[in-house]
């Protein structure tokens, strides 16, 4: 025991020689992934200071999990040991807001709130609203390539990341892109880095680029008898000149949250608008501002995201959206689960709250994915007890492109220190 | 290329999809870049994918490069072929395979023209948003490898933003597909670095696309100012005023004169004029364009032109398009420079750029894309005379130069090719450039998909005396008059 702690100690300083002093500790109960107690939690100042610490856990054959706000960790596959946990929260800086270019670059551990409370004084945001956004921070909503409901209109982190800094697992630094909105020169490691689950490398920095923040906010809440409502409504409104920036349903009960943001008179009209269209497929609307429209949304991101149990995400053609709706009910009823679906109407990016059974979650899961041919749809696991993550593979079928990816990580991680084997398709 | 490997590719593609007479070859010396050529042993146009795939197969069982070619349009010498390599040519894969209106997709084989997406699917009021000037010829496989963009990147993206999945055939032969119809396939984002990856990582050989809905309102406005310098500031003013107009385009006084005598478009005879476009429903594109008007007011901006209609508009436009071959007109030759800068120092630069002209003694016209900051600087000069071709190189290098004292990029749209492979270590470390050959050397181990493109080589930037080589000394000295 003496012993085990006193080497425990001595790893403890090896990690503090480069990470900086008083910056690492052993893993403790609430460091844990799945279960799975860190060995050692480090939090390195800086990304010099993060690379070299990575670098020697390379070196020494550890393996490596990052973490930001730790809201994704519990995403992909339970891991078979952590023997270092990088936290980045240490490094939080916006580094630089080039208001006049509408650009900004960010330090990997800052919080999305943080960074976008820096770009207000401006009048510009990083225009992403995913969950947990005052905890998530830029290099975990990077790596997760995680975005909210005004993804209908601003995209993914994919769509405005213009450069990044990483570490890669042999300590070296290196730099993709630049600060610039276009630029086509050398391949785009930003985007390959984005969505990697921290499989390739460490994000250290990232640089975006902005939108100005809109003016004016309407959202219309309808209330829908049946969430065969839905689809109708989504693609009549997006065949009009309809440019809401959200365009989000949950059900069961059938609910639709539709966000117009212009300059006020816009708003106001597109709203209008929507909520007659609505009316005619017999929804009942009402138009939202203010403190109503905040409480609205907060209470949407609420329902599948705040609530205990397991979520899927799951992604489908935009015109299937009805029958999707209808499957899932039909089949969760059967299996006596109990769900609740939100998401992206508009783009089929659904996310879906399960409790129940795990045998019969797994099997829910199975049969969704017999559903969705490889390229047309997708069902992964976000969220979920290490025991159903044992039943099922959390991200289901990757298609014949794992070949290649598998090769990627093979040339960037050869030692296979990063998140090992908690990717898609086991990276 | 020996007997055998030439009468297996011709087994592969019937004597009609093989040429290798050095006349027919001609053709395919050079893409857009025409100062740059090369034979290549020989080029296929196969039919089918399939074929596409038997000839990479033959291609990697005998280590034969071969280097991948849409429509020949690239401006960075991407197409170049390689001497002892296979050009695959992709013109004859160009079918339109799916439409799918319900869920605003299109699914096309690579040979198939950026126009013709548009052209199927206007009837049903969408269109494909990114718009290279070259569109009525450029290949959407070509597109996909240079990312390209167009005037209405500001608002819409690049090519990258509207590529949803590709099907590619791997330097091994083997197919792949990356994306899908859906979106967020689970996996790596694969596709995300096939997208300008300039033909050097797979052979592209289907790509499904995302539509848009035509906006219900356009309006342009054309707008005069006294200086390069006002016309850069009111740029910054409308993107700081939290106006993303779909595009702003700049021209100075050297190219709007090329223009006017080109095509009379009608431009005020100025030191600079702005064109920007705003799209989107009708009510918010009024708001906005009588903000875009105080703007450009309050930088001083005069001889406003309102387009009233699409006749107008398109009179626009075509001075736009017009200036780059307009500039035939000024001078017997011109280099056209690809870089890009932060949008704010816009002025700055083209005061760089000024000096630069004067300094140098050849006239350099500006028209570029000026709300992403991606400048096209066309230095004028005339090969009849004695070094002036090398000066010219010189200035356009210079300028490259400027952009990336001020953050900017080596290229925003026409790509590093064989043209810029040499300047790659302006902008990246060493550490930059081996971390994304970790990304080649996955797909491509052996080195035969595009070689010597992107990358600085020995053969491409240490040996061989190409036009864009470094002249350190001879630069120095124009930094030092400068
Ligand atoms: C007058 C003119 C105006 C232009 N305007 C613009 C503009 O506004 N914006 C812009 O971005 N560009 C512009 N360009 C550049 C050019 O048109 C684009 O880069 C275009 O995308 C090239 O398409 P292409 O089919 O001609 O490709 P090519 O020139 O044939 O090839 C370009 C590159 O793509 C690769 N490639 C081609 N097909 C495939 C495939 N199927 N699979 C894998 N790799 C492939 C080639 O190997 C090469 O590296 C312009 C060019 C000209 C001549």
């Amino acid at each position: 025991m003496t012993s085990r702690s006193s080497s425990l100690d001595a790893v403890v300083a090896e990690v503090e020689a480069r990470a900086g002093a008083g910056l690492a500790r052993p893993g403790v109960a609430a460091d844990a992934i799945d279960g799975i107690v860190p060995g050692i939690v480090a939090q390195p100042p800086t990304p010099v200071a993060l690379a070299t610490t990575l670098a020697w856990a390379t070196e020494t054959g550890r393996t490596v999990v990052v973490r930001g706000g730790g809201t994704k960790l519990g995403w992909g596959a339970s891991p078979g040991s952590v023997d270092l946990l990088l936290s980045t929260t240490a490094m939080n800086a916006v580094v630089e807001h080039r208001h006049g270019d509408l650009t900004a670059t960010v330090q990997a551990g800052a919080t999305l709130a943080e960074t976008n409370a820096v770009l207000s004084r401006h009048r510009q945001w990083l225009p992403l609203d995913p969950p947990w956004s005052d905890r998530a921070t830029i290099g975990g909503i990077v790596a997760a390539n995680d975005s909210g409901p005004r993804r209908q209109r601003h995209g993914t982190p994919r769509d405005l990341i213009i450069g990044m800094t990483l570490a890669r697992a042999d300590g070296l630094m290196a730099k993709t892109g630049g600060i610039v909105v276009k630029n086509v020169a050398g391949y785009d490691l930003a985007r390959l880095l984005t969505g990697s689950f921290g499989c390739l490398g460490v994000i250290l920095t990232a640089t975006f680029k902005l939108a100005p923040l809109s003016e004016a906010s309407r959202t219309v809440s309808v209330a829908f008898p049946a969430s065969a409502r839905c689809g109708p409504l989504v693609a009549d409104l997006l065949a009009h000149a309809s440019t809401p920036s959200a365009l989000e349903l949950a059900t069961p009960p059938a609910t639709m949250l539709i966000r117009f943001e212009s300059v006020e008179a816009v708003a106001v009209e597109q709203a209008e608008h929507a909520a007659t269209l609505a009316r005619d497929h017999g929804g009942t609307p009402v138009v939202l501002t203010g403190e109503d429209e905040t409480a609205a949304w907060r209470g949407h991101d609420a329902r599948v995201f705040d609530r205990e149990g397991t979520i899927l995400k799951l992604t489908i053609m935009p015109a299937d959206l009805s029958s999707t709706l209808a499957w899932l009910d039909d089949v969760a009823t059967a299996r006596q689960l109990d769900y609740v679906v939100t998401g992206r109407a508009g783009l089929g990016v659904l996310f879906v709250g399960l409790h129940g059974v795990v045998s019969e979650q797994a099997t829910f899961v199975t049969a969704l994915r017999e559903r969705l041919p490889v390229g047309r749809g997708s069902a992964t696991i976000q969220r979920a007890d290490p025991e159903l993550k044992a039943l099922v593979d959390v991200w289901g079928p990757v298609g014949d492109g794992l070949r290649i990816m598998q090769e990627v990580k093979r040339r960037f991680d050869p030692t296979g220190t990063l998140n090992p084997g908690r990717g898609p398709g086991g990276l | 290329m020996d007997a055998v490997f030439l009468a297996e590719l011709e087994r592969i593609v019937g004597p009609d999809g093989l040429v290798r007479d050095a006349g027919d070859l001609l053709t395919y010396e050079s893409d857009a870049l025409v100062r740059l050529r090369e034979r290549p042993a020989a080029a296929v146009l196969p039919d089918t994918v399939d074929q596409v795939q038997q000839v990479v197969r033959l291609c990697h069982r005998s280590k034969v490069p071969f280097v991948a070619r849409g429509s020949g349009t690239g401006l960075s010498g991407g197409a170049l072929p390689h001497p002892d390599g296979v050009l695959i040519v992709l013109t004859r894969l160009n079918r339109v395979l799916d439409i799918d209106i319900p869920n605003q997709r299109i699914t096309v084989e690579p040979g198939v023209t950026n126009l013709e997406v548009t052209r199927r699917v206007a009837s049903s009021g969408y269109y494909y948003a990114p718009d290279p000037s070259s569109q009525v010829i450029c290949s959407i496989g070509g597109n996909v490898a240079e990312n390209s963009g167009g005037a209405h990147c500001l608002k819409y993206g690049f090519t990258v933003h509207h590529v949803l999945g590709v099907e590619v055939v791997l330097p091994d032969g083997e197919l792949a597909h990356l994306g899908g119809e859906a979106l967020d396939s689970p996996g790596l984002d694969l596709l995300g670095v096939i997208v300008g990856s300039e033909g050097t990582l797979a052979v592209v050989t289907k790509v499904t696309l995302r539509l848009v809905r035509r906006p219900e309102a356009v309006q342009m406005l054309l707008v005069a100012f006294d200086s390069t310098d006002a016309a850069g500031n009111a740029v910054s003013d409308i993107i700081s005023a939290g106006i993303i107009p779909a595009a702003i385009e700049m021209m100075d006084r050297t190219t709007i004169r090329a223009a006017e005598a080109a095509v009379h478009p009608g431009f005020p005879d100025a030191e600079a004029v702005l064109i920007v476009e705003l799209d989107g429903p009708r009510s918010e594109v009024v708001a906005l364009f009588a903000r875009v008007e105080a703007v450009c007011a309050r930088n001083n901006g005069w001889g406003v032109q309102v387009a009233r209609d699409e006749a107008q508009r398109g009179r626009i436009w075509m001075g736009r398009k017009a200036a780059f071959a307009a500039m035939g007109r000024i001078a017997p030759n011109y280099y056209v420079q690809d870089g890009v800068i932060p949008r704010s120092k816009l002025p700055e630069v083209l005061r760089r750029i000024r000096q630069l002209e004067i300094e140098s003694g050849l006239t350099i016209g500006n028209v570029f894309h000026a709300g992403d900051g991606n400048l096209h600087p066309l230095v004028c000069y005339d090969a009849a005379v004695d070094g002036q071709a090398d000066l010219a190189e010189q200035v356009a290098t210079e300028i490259l130069t400027y952009c990336l004292d001020v953050g900017g990029s080596l290229t925003g749209e026409h790509g590093i090719g064989a043209d810029k492979a040499c300047h790659m270590p302006k902008m990246f470390t060493t550490a930059d450039l081996e971390t994304m050959q970790l990304v080649r050397a996955a797909f491509d181990p052996d080195q035969i998909c595009n070689p010597d493109k992107l990358f600085p080589t020995p053969r491409l930037c240490g040996e061989v005396p190409g036009p864009y080589r470094a002249h350190p000394a001879e630069i120095a000295g124009l930094i030092d008059r400068v």
